[in-house]
């Protein structure tokens, strides 16, 4: 036995920036992975006291035989999963799984990890056949390997918060296997750096039933450090991107094990990624992730055309690698501008934030067309208008006292009204007409680049715009705030118009509305008109309110809709409604 | 001292140290001695608080493409 106390885990400040920054050394990695099993071994402790078994002792004496093999069986991001929940039942008094240990000792004894997915886990109503614990997505490119567990049987897999998918035919699995190679050049022959991090976190993925709302759904637990759930991928590029996103939230989560970043995680306010109210906690997550999504589309938009592997393959096209990139480095830089604003972080928090802030700040100073720009930013301020129509209320005396002044013809009251926030009784998935026909356009006129010209070089001073904002953006992307009430007097954006651009001529889908498609061609006094038909006509939801706040410049637009409805009058001319409150 | 939040040390070369104790060299016998009780505390104290803490997983992942 030890007589020496364990030593304490700690980062170095610079891995600790780095880290933050989405760079993680090596070093900074292996550390981790020993913080994960020190946790995964703390929590079989606390279960083995809470609820002796002997199974405990047979795991002991299979660890004496063989060391290695158990410490595999016990690093293994589904036994964190399990080993968590399992000392929450108990810890609440709740029927807990423990007999799972009594699989584990079976599989350290019997020296195959395989059986440790044996069909004792999970209660005896969710228990189901196993048939293998995983198939192997190998990969090597360019001297750089990856190994990961496709997992399609364990039923610990269910744990990941996601439904997975039955066990794969060998022709789904053959699927996942190319997807996969392919994934693995794009990422080793552009993204090496993150590759190799990728390599060095991802040891599971669980393939999950896609959501019908949306294209592509994965997800991270917080206690399956290098586990992914995930969605079948449309292609290459979306599970490229897809696990570099979620193995960030990995990373993260490995953190928050170690220091607690917020001194008040769980309030909540608006982040750029989600329909929902998010505590900051959830908002710094989807900005660390989104940092690594960011870095995948700047280096896409930046190679494409500029040689490189030519084996490798290319994205979609540059036009829309460059609008990923315009989009989410002003959301990433927004959602940690606001947490370091909002005064919830601790001294590890802020640190935290402040170098992955670091990290994006120069990529806003970097030229992407003015077009692609204002769609890329117009996306981003759609997605906030819909959240506030989504998740904030207007006190109802203060709707009624307005819909008064405005039909009495006098004027509006001098205290800004306020908002507050009632979430929206279920989470909703981004699915939004506009950006479909946004991502549509961008694809179009990067397809008649390619035909008419060689492909524009992402510096060249005639195809790019000076970007007006010190910070690179045209038009500063809203902070995510975190305040439960928001002051409602609309702020007049600055309304745009952009011109010599073309309309499409196709409607993906059929559901353009011709407020979207004006809006698309940068023509916004029609849009402002077609938004306003559709909704005194009644058929304006909230994509038509964003929409005429869209390029009306509104920001409040739930109080102008709260007031219209109140109103109960068609005919009011909405803009010169905007115009009256915001006076 | 570690601290939950994390601290950076004076030393030369700062660094942030966490409540989390490296235990990775223990066998699962030594894990459950008494010995190391006083040591295991303050991890122990946050890991409970994180595993009994409500929480969803970090879900929602929406490919643009």
């Amino acid at each position: 036995m030890s007589d020496t106390s364990p030593a304490i885990i700690s980062l170095t400040d610079k891995a600790f920036g780095a880290l933050a920054a989405g760079r993680p050394s090596a070093e900074t990695i292996r550390t981790l992975r020993r913080a994960q099993l020190s946790k995964h071994l703390l929590l079989l402790r606390e279960i083995a006291r809470a609820a002796p078994r002997a199974a405990y002792a047979e795991l002991a004496a299979a660890e004496r035989a063989d060391p290695a093999g158990v410490r595999r069986l016990l690093s293994d991001p589904l036994f964190g999963a399990w080993a968590a929940d399992c000392l929450a039942a108990l810890r609440r008094g709740e029927p807990a799984d423990v007999d799972h240990l009594a699989i584990l000792a079976a599989a350290a004894a019997s020296g195959s990890p395989n059986e440790a997915a044996g069909p004792g886990s999970g209660t005896p109503e969710t228990r189901e056949p196993t048939t293998a614990a995983g198939h192997r997505l190998q990969a090597r490119h360019d001297g750089l390997a990856i190994d990961v567990r496709l997992e399609d049987a364990d039923p610990l897999r269910a744990r990941l918060g996601l439904t997975p998918c039955a066990p794969l035919s060998a022709r789904e699995i053959a699927h996942w296997r190319e997807l996969f190679a392919e994934a693995w050049r794009l990422l080793v022959s552009h993204h090496r750096a993150d590759a190799a991090i990728l390599a060095a976190v991802l040891e599971v993925i669980v393939p999950v039933e896609p959501d019908p709302a949306s294209r592509g759904i994965s997800a991270t637990s917080a206690h399956a450090f290098g586990a992914v759930a995930m969605s079948l991928p449309a292609d290459a590029t979306a599970l490229a991107v897809g696990v570099l996103h979620e193995t960030q939230h990995s990373l993260l989560n490995a953190v928050q094990d170690l220091f607690t970043l917020h001194k008040e995680p769980n309030i909540l306010g608006y982040s750029p990624w989600r329909d929902d109210p998010r505590p900051v906690s959830g908002i710094l997550h989807g900005a660390y992730a989104y940092l690594a999504v960011t870095r995948f589309w700047r280096t896409e938009a930046r190679a494409f055309g500029f040689g490189g592997d030519p084996g490798a393959p290319r994205p979609v096209d540059s036009g829309l690698a460059a609008f990923e990139f315009a989009r989410w480095r002003a959301a990433v830089a927004a959602a940690a501008r606001g947490l370091l604003e909002d005064g919830t972080l601790t001294a590890a928090g802020t640190r935290f934030v402040t170098a992955l802030l670091d990290e994006v700040r120069p990529w806003l100073g970097e030229a992407v067309t003015g077009e692609t720009v204002r769609l890329a930013e117009g996306a981003n301020t759609d997605h906030y208008l819909r959240w506030r129509l989504r998740n904030l209320a207007v006190d109802a005396a203060a709707v009624r006292d307005l819909a008064d002044r405005w039909r009495r013809g006098a004027a509006p009251p001098s205290a800004a009204v306020r908002s507050r926030l009632v979430p929206a009784p279920r989470r909703g998935f981004e699915s939004s007409a506009r950006l479909d026909l946004a991502h549509a356009q961008i694809r179009h006129h990067s397809s008649e680049r390619h035909k008419r010209a060689p492909i524009p070089q992402p510096d060249h001073p005639a195809t790019v715009s000076a970007l007006t904002h010190p910070d690179g953006h045209a038009h500063p992307p809203r902070p995510a705030h975190t305040q439960p009430a928001v002051p409602t007097r609309p702020t007049a954006r600055k309304r745009g118009d952009a011109a010599g651009v073309r309309p499409r001529d196709d409607r993906p889908g059929g559901r353009a509305s011709a407020g979207d498609l004006a809006y698309l061609r940068g023509d916004y006094g029609t849009a402002v008109d077609a938004y306003q038909k559709m909704i005194l006509n009644g058929a304006g939801d909230d994509a038509a309110w964003a929409g005429i706040a869209l390029v009306g410049g509104w920001d409040e637009i739930e109080v102008l809709a709260a007031v219209h409805r109140a109103l109960k009058t068609p005919d009011v001319d909405i803009t010169v409604l905007a115009q009256w409150i915001s006076s | 001292m570690p601290v939950d939040e994390g601290s950076p040390t004076e030393k030369q070369q700062p660094e942030w140290r966490s409540a989390m104790i490296d235990v990775a060299e223990l066998s699962l016998t030594d894990l459950t001695s008494e010995t190391h009780d006083d040591a295991f505390a303050t991890s122990l104290r946050r890991l409970a608080d994180q595993v009994t803490r409500p929480a969803e997983p970090i879900a929602g992942f929406n490919s643009a493409l």
